[in-house]
């Protein structure tokens, strides 16, 4: 097998800035969206006492669950010992690390007091799955540092693998901690379900790999450097399996919902007659991001094209945001049970409404901004990119 | 007396600490004779922590509770602890801290009025998802959020199965003294902490004038909460949670 | 550790002003306590109180709240009550506000003020 050379990225060229300028003005808006909030405090936002979470959460989930995704990549590599994707480990790691940031820099900032995050830091109570979730983003980031350490440091190399697993025990159970923040609630008829976990899992799987996938193509791309097509038609074989795997985990998650009579009031609301929630996870979560992702990357039409590659991935990333909106929003708008077996004339129940405003939306776009302008500053300063992923390369036993 | 002193000591190994509080406890029953003023005279002098030989609670009897009642207990809650009056926060977003709520069977179209506060569990899940641990339970069984530890996370309002937590979305000024509020904070009914501990009723329980709502501790078997609900039929909100309440219902 | 940082970071902030004997705007009832020669009973030290307070009043916080113990001694509203001071209208201006007690110092001393984005900031209605 040929020697894979690692290079840093150009990042002089006019592209490049202005990739920097358009997100740097992301992230501005979302700076003054959140000024905006906390100065006024949550009243100008869509959120309430019924919907608690709103689309700050969607987004900074989403990231969070693609963050542990994006890391598989590299567990591929060095924990199942697949060759051919041992050259895309070191971005696997920095895209998880870029994605973590931007979702916790969006959690954070839609905190009632950001300014007490120290507390958060020292304060822990052990019975709490959020404190939990602060320990394991946490360590996160500190054990894929070092996972991109032994990579990086040739000395190192002969502990990578040791690492890439610990990393990759630490993101499925990263992953089960943030499906689990939902999985635990037992007040709530949407929610109270350990499949959420396993489900959270699935769904990172996907969302993290289609995100990858979007990184590797543009860095290529913009970089004009070769990507062969070997490494890209696995990475589109396996973005299907996950995408099926996700499909089939919604499936049995609703199935078993419809079972429980306690169940069927929520159910009917997501499936069938709850408006906006509905159409998201019909029209976006199901079809958009599920079946004509899987029909692009299956279909012998389309079968091989990168440019459906690329579209596929971006509507798996807007599933995956209808997805979280569905399980996050739909799930508090529905009204808890309070009394079974009575109807609720006054005081609480019915749908609450929410409607996001512009400045929740910027600061969860804000979220994303960071991730990828970390990894466009990144893979500037640091040997993150083969210099070459075309297909003799990446793979020596590839017959064109 | 005596009956005071063996439950105690049933309860728990005495430590040395427990002794000296029983002989204070004896003391206090020796001279004031009853269980219910001896609470008054212990909590008065608010020197020593509240003990979890006592547990908070409430009970309303939905048969006798007026509509009237229940605004008149929102009303004097929204006066104590000065809620309600938030001038930027909309529908949802406004504070509740007790509200009054209406429900109808769905086989008999019986309906029943309630008021609906934080119920005062015995297994809090806000206490539980609490990341900070500002969502807390006092050894009395009285469930507050230490504010001075609230990030506003929201998630004790996700896992609360009462919407009993409000979220302050708007900057506060002119608070009562005895109930700081603030913007970015999680609230919910204190069980009016600061009275009780002066040996008062929370403010809902004065201000209904039948005994549709008693307060007391649960514990205390001379307590008039404690008899009646060995004697009438009495139910939890979502008893299937088995988060063993402090505030009970009967009627419903 | 977080409380020893604390400790560390007030002790060697405030300790450069806790020798200084004069306070700008002490307050209207505090004043008056001062000229009658009893403000001793009540700080008896007065560098300690100075440097100390954030730890006194963190303290009491705990037990008031978490295990209802309800003395006088330490408390936040006894602070606010002497501590304000009136306005030409007779009405008492919010401690926290520029200028009053409170804010004089964590203002030179730059450290922030969070105790009444909660707390209210002026003695009760009727005093």
């Amino acid at each position: 097998m040929s020697i894979i050379r690692y290079e840093q990225t150009q990042g002089k060229s006019l592209g490049f800035y202005a990739l920097i300028a358009g997100l740097g003005a992301f992230i501005l808006a979302a700076l003054g969206s959140v000024y905006f909030m906390e100065h006024n405090g949550h009243h100008v936002t869509g959120m309430s006492n019924r919907i608690v979470w709103g689309l700050p959460h969607v987004f900074a989930l989403f990231l969070i669950v693609a963050a542990s995704g994006a890391l598989n990549i590299a567990s591929i590599a060095s924990v199942f010992n697949k060759k051919i994707y041992k050259p895309l480990s070191r971005l696997s790691g920095l895209v998880a690390l870029a994605l973590l940031a931007g979702g916790l820099m969006v959690l954070v900032l839609d905190l009632g007091r950001p300014d007490r995050l120290i507390v958060a830091m020292t304060e822990y109570n052990f019975n709490s799955i959020f404190a939990w979730n602060i320990i394991l983003y946490n360590g996160f980031f500190v054990i894929v540092g070092v996972y991109l350490w032994m990579m990086f440091e040739r000395r190192m190399n002969k502990y990578s693998r040791k690492v890439g697993i610990a990393a990759f025990t630490w993101r499925l159970i990263l992953t089960t901690g943030t499906g689990s923040i939902f999985g635990f609630l037992v007040a709530r008829q949407a929610y109270d379900a350990v499949i959420m976990a396993p489900m959270f899992v699935i769904m990172s799987f996907a969302f993290g790999l289609a995100f990858f996938v979007l990184v590797l193509m543009a860095s290529y791309k913009w970089t004009q450097r070769p990507l062969g097509d070997a490494i890209v038609n696995r990475l589109s074989n396996l973005l299907g399996v996950f995408v099926a795997a996700v499909l089939y985990f919604v499936a049995v998650y609703h199935l078993g919902n419809l079972y429980l009579a306690e169940n069927a009031g929520v159910e009917s609301f997501i499936l069938m007659d709850g408006g906006i929630y509905t159409q998201l996870f019909w029209y976006g979560q199901i079809v958009l991001g599920g079946v004509v992702p899987l029909a692009l990357l299956y279909s012998p039409a389309t079968k091989g094209n990168r440019s459906m590659l690329g579209l596929a991935s971006v509507l798996i990333i807007l599933g995956g945001i209808a997805q979280l909106y569905v399980i996050i929003i739909g799930g508090q708008a529905y009204p808890m049970e309070l009394f079974p077996g009575k109807e609720m004339l006054e005081g609480y129940g019915g749908i609450a409404a929410y409607t996001p405003t512009l400045a929740e939306l910027m600061l969860g776009l804000g979220g994303i901004a960071v991730a990828l302008i970390a990894i466009a500053y990144l893979v500037k300063f640091l040997p993150f990119l083969p210099e070459s992923l075309a297909d003799d390369v990446a793979d020596p036993h590839h017959k064109n | 007396m005596d009956k005071c002193q063996t439950s105690i000591q049933k309860n728990k190994n005495l430590s040395r600490r427990d002794f000296i509080k029983t002989t204070a406890t004896t003391a206090g029953v020796a001279t004031i004779a009853t269980g219910i003023t001896l609470t008054t005279y212990v909590n008065a002098a608010g020197e020593n922590p509240v003990t979890n030989e006592k547990r908070w609670g409430m009970l309303i009897d939905t048969n006798k509770l007026t509509e009237v009642d229940i605004d008149d207990m929102v009303n004097a809650c929204q006066e104590e602890q000065g809620w309600g009056n938030e001038a930027h926060s909309t529908g949802n977003q406004k504070a509740g801290w007790i509200k009054k709520v209406k429900v109808k069977d769905k086989a008999t179209d019986r309906i029943s009025n309630l008021a609906l506060m934080c119920q005062h569990c015995d297994q809090p899940p806000c206490v539980d998802v609490c990341p900070t641990n500002a969502s807390m339970k006092r050894e009395d069984g009285i469930v507050l959020v230490d504010r001075h530890l609230c990030i506003g996370c929201r998630y004790c309002m996700m896992a609360c199965p009462y919407d009993a937590r409000s979220f302050v979305h708007e900057a506060l000024t002119d608070q009562k003294e005895h109930m700081p509020r603030g913007k970015g904070t999680v609230e919910a009914c204190t069980m009016c902490v600061h009275k009780v501990d002066k040996g008062e009723k929370p403010a809902c329980v004065e201000a209904v004038d039948s005994d549709a709502v008693i307060f007391g501790d649960l514990h205390d078997p001379t307590s008039k909460i404690n008899q009646t609900l060995k004697r009438v039929q009495s139910t939890q909100i979502r008893a299937d949670l088995n988060l063993n309440t402090g505030v009970r219902y009967s009627g419903i | 550790m977080k409380r020893l940082l604390i400790v560390f970071l007030t002790v060697f902030l405030t300790s450069v002003f806790a020798y200084a004997d004069k306070h700008v705007n002490l307050g209207d009832r505090a004043s008056e306590l001062k000229e009658e020669g009893k403000s001793e009973d009540i700080h008896p030290d007065l560098k300690e109180i100075r440097i100390m307070h954030p730890n006194f009043l963190m303290h009491k916080r705990d037990k008031t709240l978490r295990q209802g113990i309800r003395t006088k001694r330490n408390s936040l509203k006894a602070c606010v009550n002497c501590h304000s001071a009136t306005d030409q209208n007779d009405e008492f201006m919010p401690i926290d506000q520029s200028g009053q007690f409170c804010s004089t110092c964590h203002q030179k001393v730059g450290t922030s003020l969070d105790c009444f984005s909660c707390h209210r900031n002026t003695p009760k209605e009727d005093l």
